[in-house]
């Protein structure tokens, strides 16, 4: 399933909670949602600059097991689009969840 | 060619080179970690390869999303030439000179018509010229600058040609190649001002 536009809030959401690169962001949503949720991959690095240019995120070289990579790290304005972006999720699904009733 | 370079084939196209660089750089990494994780989960070499890419998704996609945010090879062909008024002219003295007498010569001809045109030509170029004298160097004076300034060129054509517009558009319409020319220009830098942060516009970008 891939919802267009839940993205960026999703990967704020994985960098929330420490930093990580590129595979280990998509390796994260894909457990969370319990695989539900399944995008292509290459689209996450597009996301992922935006976010940078918008400042929600800012990135760095590390390394791991020896091999340089770059690693994205949530900034405070990512920290408040989060908060934001969860909130309006919450008002959606409630008023979604009001049409179409429990599960 | 590898299945992976051919996928970075696609999605680089048309990108810059510092942008097909960035693309390929981060995207081989992601595909060497998939390609581990492969390996790890018992794949054969050729089947982790084979996974390692499918979960990248359509390179189309991938490219089309890479030119919304990163800069086209057109884009920083453009930034690299700078400004295409300033070149035009600055290229050419005998243009300069021109553009300088054209108001001076509008007070001494006879013909209203043609010191009409002489003069909306010469406020034209004023406006052009003017900018880099002007402190117009921030996103929402530079804003208001390019309003003015196709405000006061479109102005100038009907200046130019006045009431005889209608009569003088066989010659509009001929110049059809040069307002797309134009538009696209034009089109192109605010791509530009879209993806590049304010911090890192060169002065073109304001004008």
């Amino acid at each position: 399933m891939n919802f267009k536009g839940t993205l960026p809030p999703l990967i704020l959401e994985a960098l929330a909670q420490e930093p990580s690169h590129g595979y280990r962001i998509a390796q994260r949503i894909k457990e969370r949602s319990e695989g539900v949720l399944d995008f292509k991959e290459g689209t996450l690095y597009p996301a992922l600059h935006k976010l940078e240019k918008e400042g929600h995120v800012e990135s760095f070289e590390d390394v791991e097991r020896g091999r340089p990579r770059r690693y994205y790290r949530i900034t405070k304005s990512g920290r408040g689009a989060l908060a934001k972006d969860r909130m309006e999720w919450r008002e959606l699904s409630r008023a979604v969840t009001s049409i179409l009733g429990e599960v | 060619m590898t299945i992976l370079e051919t996928w970075l084939k696609q999605a680089t196209r048309h990108l810059s080179r510092d942008s097909t660089a960035q693309v390929r750089r981060e995207i081989q990494e992601h595909y060497e970690s998939a390609f581990e994780a492969g390996i790890a989960g018992g794949a054969s070499a050729e089947e982790a390869d084979r996974l390692a890419v499918i979960a990248l998704g359509h390179a189309k996609n991938a490219n089309r999303q890479y030119r919304k945010i990163l800069l086209t090879s057109a884009e920083a062909r453009m930034l690299r030439e700078g400004n295409f008024e300033a070149r035009a002219v600055c290229s050419r003295p005998w243009l300069r000179w021109l553009f300088l007498v054209m108001p001076i010569a509008a007070v001494f001809v006879d013909s209203a018509a043609v010191a009409r045109a002489l003069l909306a030509g010469g406020i034209a170029m004023g406006v052009l010229f003017a900018a880099p004298l002007l402190p117009v160097y921030t996103p929402s004076r530079g804003r208001i600058f390019r309003g003015a300034k196709w405000i006061v060129l479109v102005a100038t054509i009907g200046l130019a040609f006045g009431a005889d517009a209608l009569k003088w558009s066989w010659l509009l319409s001929s110049c059809l190649w040069l307002v797309v020319w134009i538009v696209w220009i034009e089109w192109t830098r605010v791509s530009i001002r879209r993806k590049l942060p304010v911090a890192d516009w060169p002065k073109q970008l304001y004008l």
